[in-house]
């Protein structure tokens, strides 16, 4: 084996090259292999590999999912939901029987008024869907969209909220829908994990349980992949030790973990083999996942990785090098998909705008609007878009009511809303082009079609061709799973 | 128009829709077949129940909470309220669902449903009163079968053929049953591995090499039990023990919610628990003291800390958060790990509805709740010894000042001023207005601003903050004539707040005007003589507020901080017909948010001359007494207010003792989290309906699980002190065997009851049920002391089996049910570090104090809600500590405890996973903080022996307490010319390996060049690796 053993090469390798290249001549996979034909794995075929491909219930639409998750709660009426009603009565009152039966996190009740968007909003696509004028690429898409304006949840504040989007309980320790679909379905790619979580900005206020496994095991957890220096904690080796170094060590710990097995016979063994050799795969294909120079200019471009940052002063956005992470956060989603990663999900941070929403709905808009309408269009162009279904989603909605918070100069902002909001999904078995749902003339309550975010769970697990009463785990007694013991499907958002 | 006005939240709408719809369906009153008197409960409606009902809300089992089978059980209802409304048939549920009114709940779910006209029986016999003869005999509680539940029998240990390997009564049940299945157990393991094991098991550490060496050689009989009475009594069993007792405490070092706010002290806490475990403070009174250490008699500072166990819940801090809504998920929270932890029950389950398998009632999980309703959570001062010197030194210097001053002012007030205070009492007439305050009807205000009626009738502008504003106020008196108004205008206590709302604190009053509106409607100005304030700013007179010029106004700078007034004498007296409303007017046009944070209205009908006083009304009050109807107390007051504010000496002394006052050293900043017992307005304790906090059901007084043993309380009030002594009441069926359990697990890695936290119906049932009876009986025996069950099950053969697994039971007992071997699994994530450290020799082993925190890349950090979190490494040897110490900050646990499976401690974790990840691989190959333990273990090996054999044997056994076998050693040398080879072409690699310089006194004995000192890095990398080495055996 020659000595500059670069990571393209390491990529490219399969398992059989990296058996045929090891230097211990018997290749370490092979023990996997051999173990299940020996029958010493029979029963626990899955031991070695918990992440191995699995037989959904019935023939899937999708394959993939890229969820684009909006920390915080965007404002539907400013972005999706147009309310001319709403303009009109700016300033207005509520009715105080109506008031009484709410709770705000900050509006002071005694004061509340209606409050009017500034947006415009125009119709596009054959189906002439809605979209406000902050939203003009992913207004082009609007034909693979399926918007659902009639979303519900049962939690008022952000982090329970997170929580019932993400795991379908505001109670901690359950795991995510990614985490439930890679333990239903295993992960398709050899050398990276099968669900992989990217940021851009500040943190979320869900931090780590938003990807967490919950009660199963941490093989279904999210990976966070970074920004900054390794895409993976602890991916590159450390200082001095060459990757030729790296292979040597790998392939002593296996040689020596196989003799130990020889004598102990314990299959964990074969199992902790595998995981050392997917990192080992892992520490090429990672960097060659993030290294996004191969791209063409014309897609870089299509994505704004390069786009010039506004000036507008949103300090809670997380500070400058926003529109670069996450237009190149939405361009790696497109390359996780390809390398057969199941679940990938893409965080922002603060659309929490209970102030200066008018300026910071701009900022965030500009900054998400362009690189999602590019994912979405060349996932299509790629053919990709059938079996990948694209989520954007926060926890819940905002209020048409303004804010009239103590301290606050002025009234800008709009508070958190539970009872109706809105959001969409593309790709992967969904029908695009409609809109699912309709909310009274300002946006308070849902008229038509409510989806709880249990029927939307369902829903979706269906389209990966997953019966969502069947994809249970037992854990302290009880058969758990992602939609609680609810969820209707809606028929309606399937294609 | 009309239809947005009627809002309802959605779940609620459909709800009501459909039930309004089946009202139109439901069959009139009138048509009713017999008439009321005739039904008869006995003929006419038990056998109609019995038939339908019973099956699923009788003795057997009582689904939704509700029995049908007596009469007392029947009228208290179910978890969704009572069955029967007496005289209410419509509105009674059991109607409602077994007419098909509540389609969400239609009865009975299967089977036959009752006819028309047996419904309509049912209907008029409510309709009539439900007359229902008295229950014949309390009914039993629900009748389970179900082991768990039943007693502990101890059993006599079975006899067994090979009685040889028998060391204690655990030998006799798991070889009689290994023998009826015809298996033998495994040879005992080597002595490398034992000692291994048990130090792995007691104290979450490696073995020394001379320990290793010193066990193995020695042959005394006695060999094995010295060395675990010796590891019992090392202070680092309180370590790992503590450990898994802190899975199940949920113990973390922050809030867990959003913002995830640091709790710096909750380790006094965690040194609680490691110090009660290392004193082998028995079971019983370890569960008595976090329960309820609070409530035991002269409870002592170490019982309150045990609380502390229950404030591991977590805490919501975001803004808007219903602060009511938190603390019943705290409370939730508390009963459930209480049920899982000693019961191991899965009571959460009847959180929102009767449990489904276990017979456990909703109405039981709020008995329960009940209990730790009233325990408030109070951060008990904890000061560490340090701490507590220091102050007491401060507290000493100060007391012994407020001693003196004390002194000065009782000389003060012991003086004489009858005549002083007589003089001062004419003079202080004038300004003794009697004001009485209003009390507002309604507020109004323009630009977003909330105006808030506070209990001491003042007005609080809150919402919005523009930069003008309007107040309105309608008022009403009961007074008939009025000469003059009061407008005061109040400091908040808060120092960056003033009494006005601009940047600078102040406010300009441009306009006051007084409206009357007559009973009859009609509206007329009020205008006030003139208007006197207290202090006014130049320029901005108060006269400027009653002028008619909007420009002109009252304003008061510079004194921002303080309580102002302003006072409206009337030309001549206001005559106020009964019904007549005051409407006040504040114009606040200045700009730049120059209006007024908080203000008071007062009238007064005074004859007097009316003052800009600022003498209290209560003062003012007793002046306008006549001196001789005065009470004594009153009196007393005036004195008092005399010579604290009037009197020129008292006044300077009273300010003298405030700002002393002030000075007092402040309690250490150390605080325990504690619990401890409302006494004032305890809260009633309701059924919260589906687990909603705000559906009140029946209330509910504090009780026990009926299927259980009896509760036995102190007294007709049960406390959580009852509760837990209950608990641990040997009587009890189930804290005996889940604790048992809970120390086998930690001994096999695996429970007889492998459901460790679930006992109940679903959980799987005891692989050895009299073995565990007997384990759970003999703790009892043994006082409850942890030490000694775990000794006696370490001195068993069972235990010392080797764990090396065997191909020909690989099929018939995959899990090793049957116990024919130890198992093998790998360390807890905390363990991995700590041997990394302690086979690297970095370990430092200091015991217990604050949380370290290790290096820990930025950008991990900030992943953190907001910049919340903030991660300043940890110096020098602190960061060399136990895996337990590192800060758990929830939102952002440290990235190596998850990716070993370490508990996300926002709920109580029994069992930890134990997944193996390439994560895992990739941590432990290139972390820095693994890294670095390759790099100190290869220097003492490279340092210390001689020949590459005996360095790599050094490495070998350093790590994994043994020598290697011939062909590992083979391959370790190949590994070792591989690695040189390669290192001899990248000439720089070499010392980037070493890492750190060589420090001066541990100069090598043996000169190697760097790549062959970069090599044995390379190996000590690759036996830390080993599945082995993070494996117990």
């Amino acid at each position: 084996m020659k000595n500059d053993f670069d990571a393209q090469d390491l990529a490219r390798m399969t398992r059989r090259d990296f058996l045929a290249t090891s230097a211990s001549g018997i290749g370490t996979i092979a023990l996997a292999t051999m173990l299940k034909q020996d029958g010493l794995l029979a029963g626990e075929a899955n031991i070695a590999d918990p992440l191995a491909p699995k037989a959904p219930h019935f023939a899937p639409k999708a394959k993939a999912i890229i969820s684009i998750y909006m920390e915080g709660a965007p404002s539907q009426m400013d972005l999706f939901d147009p309310k001319p009603k709403l303009n009109e009565l700016d300033g207005q009152k509520l009715p105080d029987s109506l008031l009484e039966k709410v709770r705000f996190a900050f509006i002071q009740k005694e004061g509340a008024r209606l409050m009017a968007s500034p947006r415009k909003f125009s119709k596009h696509g054959q189906s002439g869907m809605d979209f406000s004028d902050l939203l003009p690429h992913i207004a082009t898409c609007a034909d693979d969209i399926c918007m659902i304006r009639s979303m519900h949840t049962d939690q008022f504040n952000h982090h329970p909220g997170q929580l019932m989007m993400q795991c379908g309980t505001s109670m901690f320790g359950r795991p995510t829908m990614g985490a439930w679909l890679t333990y239903g379905l295993g992960s398709e790619s050899q050398n990276l994990p099968g669900y992989v979580v990217l940021t851009a900005g500040r943190g979320t206020s869900g931090g780590a349980s938003l990807w967490s496994s919950g009660f199963l095991p941490s093989n279904y957890a999210g990976v966070l992949f970074r920004n900054q220096g390794d895409p993976v904690l602890n991916l590159s080796n450390p200082p001095g030790i060459t990757r030729e170094m790296q292979h040597y060590g790998l392939d002593a710990v296996n040689d020596l973990n196989k003799m130990r097995y020889a004598r102990v016979n314990d299959p964990e063994i074969a199992s902790r083999i595998n995981a050392y050799e997917l990192a080992f795969r892992m520490q090429a294909a990672a960097p060659e996942l993030m290294d996004i120079s191969s791209e063409p200019q014309h897609i870089r471009d299509a994505y704004g990785i390069d786009r010039v940052e506004p000036e507008i002063k949103a300090s809670r956005g997380g500070g400058p090098g926003q529109f670069r992470a996450f237009a190149t956060n939405c361009l790696l989603a497109r390359r996780l998909v390809e390398r057969g990663v199941r679940f990938i999900n893409i965080f922002h941070a603060s659309w929490d705008h209970h102030s200066n929403l008018n300026n910071e709905l701009t900022h965030n808009s500009l900054m998400a609007d362009q690189p999602i309408a590019a994912l979405i269009k060349d996932l299509k162009q790629r053919g990709l878009l059938d079996s990948t279904m694209v989520f954007w989603a926060s926890e819940f909605g905002r209020t048409p009511l303004g804010e009239n918070r103590a301290g606050f100069q002025t009234v800008s902002g709009r508070d958190h809303h539970p009872f109706a909001f809105t959001l969409w999904l593309a790709g992967g078995g969904i029908k695009g082009g409609q809109v699912v749902g309709e909310t009274d003339d300002i946006g308070w309550n849902i008229v038509k079609d409510p989806v709880h975010v249990h029927d939307l769970h369902a829903t979706m697990l269906n389209r990966f061709g997953l019966e969502h009463t069947k994809l249970t785990y037992r854990f302290q007694g009880r058969d758990f799973r992602l939609t609680d013991v609810a969820g209707k499907l809606v028929p309606q958002m399937m294609a | 128009m009309q239809t947005w006005f009627d809002m309802k939240r959605i779940e609620h709408a459909g709800r009501l829709a459909v039930a309004a719809a089946a009202l139109a369906f439901a069959p009139s009153s009138g048509a009713a077949p017999t008439s009321p008197t005739a039904v008869d409960y006995a003929r006419d409606i038990q056998p109609l129940l019995a038939k339908h009902c019973y099956s699923c809300h009788g003795p057997e089992k009582v689904k939704g909470g509700l029995r049908l089978d007596t009469k007392k059980h029947a009228f208290e209802g179910g978890d969704t309220g009572p069955a029967i409304v007496v005289g209410k048939g419509a509105e009674s549920l059991l109607y409602k669902n077994i007419s098909g009114a509540n389609p969400d709940s239609i009865m009975p779910p299967k089977g036959e449903r009752l006819s028309e006209a047996q419904v309509a029986l049912i209907k008029s016999w409510i309709d009539a009163g439900a007359p229902w003869p008295a229950d014949t005999e309390v009914a039993a509680a629900p009748k389970v079968d179900h082991w768990s539940f039943k007693p502990v029998q101890r059993t006599n240990p079975p006899k067994v053929r090979n009685s040889r390997w028998v060391t204690n009564p655990i030998d006799n049940f798991v070889l009689a049953r290994l023998e009826k299945e015809k298996i033998k157990p495994s040879p005992e393991a080597d002595r490398a591995t034992l000692i291994r094991r048990l130090s792995m098991d007691l104290l979450g550490l490696l073995p020394k090499a001379t320990e290793v060496e010193a066990f193995v050689k020695d042959k005394s009989p006695r060999a094995y039990e010295d060395l675990v009475d010796r590891l019992l009594a090392s202070p680092h069993f309180g370590e790992r023990w503590g450990r898994h007792w802190l899975d199940l405490a949920r113990y973390a070092d922050s809030d867990g919610y959003e913002k995830d706010t640091p709790r710096p002290y909750a380790y006094i806490y965690r040194d609680w628990v490691i110090a009660a475990i290392n004193r082998d403070l028995p079971f019983d009174q370890f569960t008595i003291e976090q329960l309820a250490g609070d409530l035991l008699p002269n409870a002592t500072e170490e019982q309150k800390i045990a609380t502390g166990f229950h404030r591991n819940t977590l805490t919501n801090k975001e803004g808007g958060v219903d602060k009511e809504e938190f603390r019943c998920k705290a409370v939730v929270d508390r009963v459930s790990t209480t049920g899982t932890v000693w019961l191991g029950l899965t009571v959460a389950c009847a959180e929102c509805h009767t449990h489904k398998y276990d017979p456990i009632t909703q109405k039981e999980f709020y008995q329960m709740f009940a209990f730790f309703n009233n325990a408030d959570e109070l951060d008990m001062p904890a000061p560490t010894p340090d701490e507590r010197a220091k102050y007491e030194a401060a507290k000493q210097t100060w007391d012994a000042q407020q001693t003196a001053l004390k002194k000065e002012w009782d000389a003060f007030v012991a003086a004489d001023i009858t005549d002083k205070l007589a003089a001062w009492e004419q003079e202080a007439q004038s300004a003794a207005v009697p004001w009485t305050m209003l009390d507002v009807k309604k507020t109004d205000a323009t630009g977003g601003v909330a105006l808030k009626v506070q209990a001491d009738k003042s007005i609080v502008a809150t919402g919005a903050n523009p930069d003008t504003a309007t107040y309105t106020v309608e008022a009403e008196t009961e007074l008939p004539g009025i000469t003059g108004f009061r407008l005061e205008v109040l400091d908040d206590p808060d120092a960056k707040k003033g009494v006005g709302r601009s940047k600078g604190k102040n406010f300009v009053l441009n306009e006051f005007t007084v409206q009357v509106v007559g009973p009859d409607g009609k509206k007329r100005t009020v205008k006030p003589a003139q208007a006197l304030a207290n202090h006014s700013q130049d320029n901005y007179q108060v006269g400027g507020a009653i002028d008619g010029d909007a420009k002109s106004g009252w304003a008061i700078k510079p004194l921002y901080d303080q309580n102002h007034l302003a006072v409206f004498p009337l030309k001549e007296e206001l005559k106020l017909s009964p019904g007549s409303k005051l409407i006040f007017t504040l114009d606040q046009k200045y700009g730049t948010q120059h209006t007024i944070a908080q203000f008071r209205l007062s009238v007064t009908a005074t004859k007097e001359t009316i003052a800009a006083s600022m003498m209290p009304d209560a003062i003012a009050k007793i002046l306008n007494t006549d001196a001789a109807q005065r009470t004594a107390k009153q009196k007393a007051e005036l004195a008092k207010y005399y010579r604290e504010t009037v009197d020129p000496e008292g006044a300077k002394l009273t300010q003298r003792l405030a700002e002393h006052a002030k000075k007092a050293p402040a309690l250490p900043p150390t605080k325990a989290q504690t619990l401890v017992e409302r006494i004032d307005q305890p809260r009633d304790t309701f059924i919260h309906i589906r687990g909603d906090f705000l559906r009140k059901g029946n209330p509910v007084e504090p009780g026990t699980l009926a299927v259980l043993n009896p509760f036995k309380p102190r007294d007709t009030t049960p406390d959580r002190l009852d509760f837990a002594k209950w608990l641990v009441d040997p009587a009890n069926p189930l804290t005996g065997r889940v604790a048992a359990n809970h120390v086998w697990r930690t001994l096999f890695g695996r429970g007889l009851v492998p459901t460790v936290e679930d006992f109940g119906v679903r959980g799987e049932k005891p692989s050895h049920p009299e073995l565990l009876d007997w384990l759970a009986s003999e703790y009892i025996r043994l006082g409850w002391s942890r030490k000694a069950l775990v000794k006696t099950i370490l001195m068993s053969s069972a235990y010392r089996q080797s764990s090396a697994h065997r191909p020909e039971l690989a099929e018939r007992d995959p899990l090793n049910t049957l116990l024919s071997r130890q198992n093998r699994y790998r360390l807890d994530a905390e363990n991995v570090r700590d041997i990394y450290l302690s086979a690297s020799g970095l370990l430092n082993p200091k015991i217990g104090g604050p949380s370290i925190r290790p290096p820990l890349p930025a950008d991990i950090a900030a992943l953190g809600y907001a910049n919340s979190v903030k991660w300043q490494e940890s110096p020098g040897a602190e960061k060399y500590r136990r895996g337990m110490y590192i800060f758990f900050q929830r939102t952002v646990p440290y990235p190596m405890l998850m990716t070993f499976d370490a508990p996300d401690s926002n709920v109580t974790c029994t069992r930890r996973e134990r997944s193996n990840t390439p994560l895992q691989a990739l941590t432990l190959m290139n972390d820095v903080v693994f890294f670095e333990c390759s790099q100190a273990l290869a220097r003492r090996v490279a340092d210390d022996e001689s020949t590459l054999d005996e360095k790599i044997k050094h490495l070998f056994q350093s790590a994994l307490s043994r020598q290697p076998t011939k062909p590992e050693l083979a391959r370790l040398k190949q590994l070792y010319f591989e690695h040189l080879v390669a290192l001899e072409q990248q000439p720089e690699a070499a010392t980037k390996i070493l890492g750190l310089p060589e420090s001066k006194d541990s100069k090598p004995k043996i000169e190697l060049n760097a790549n062959e000192r970069a090599t044995m890095v390379a190996l000590a990398r690759v036996v830390l690796n080993l599945d082995e080495f993070i494996t117990r055996e």
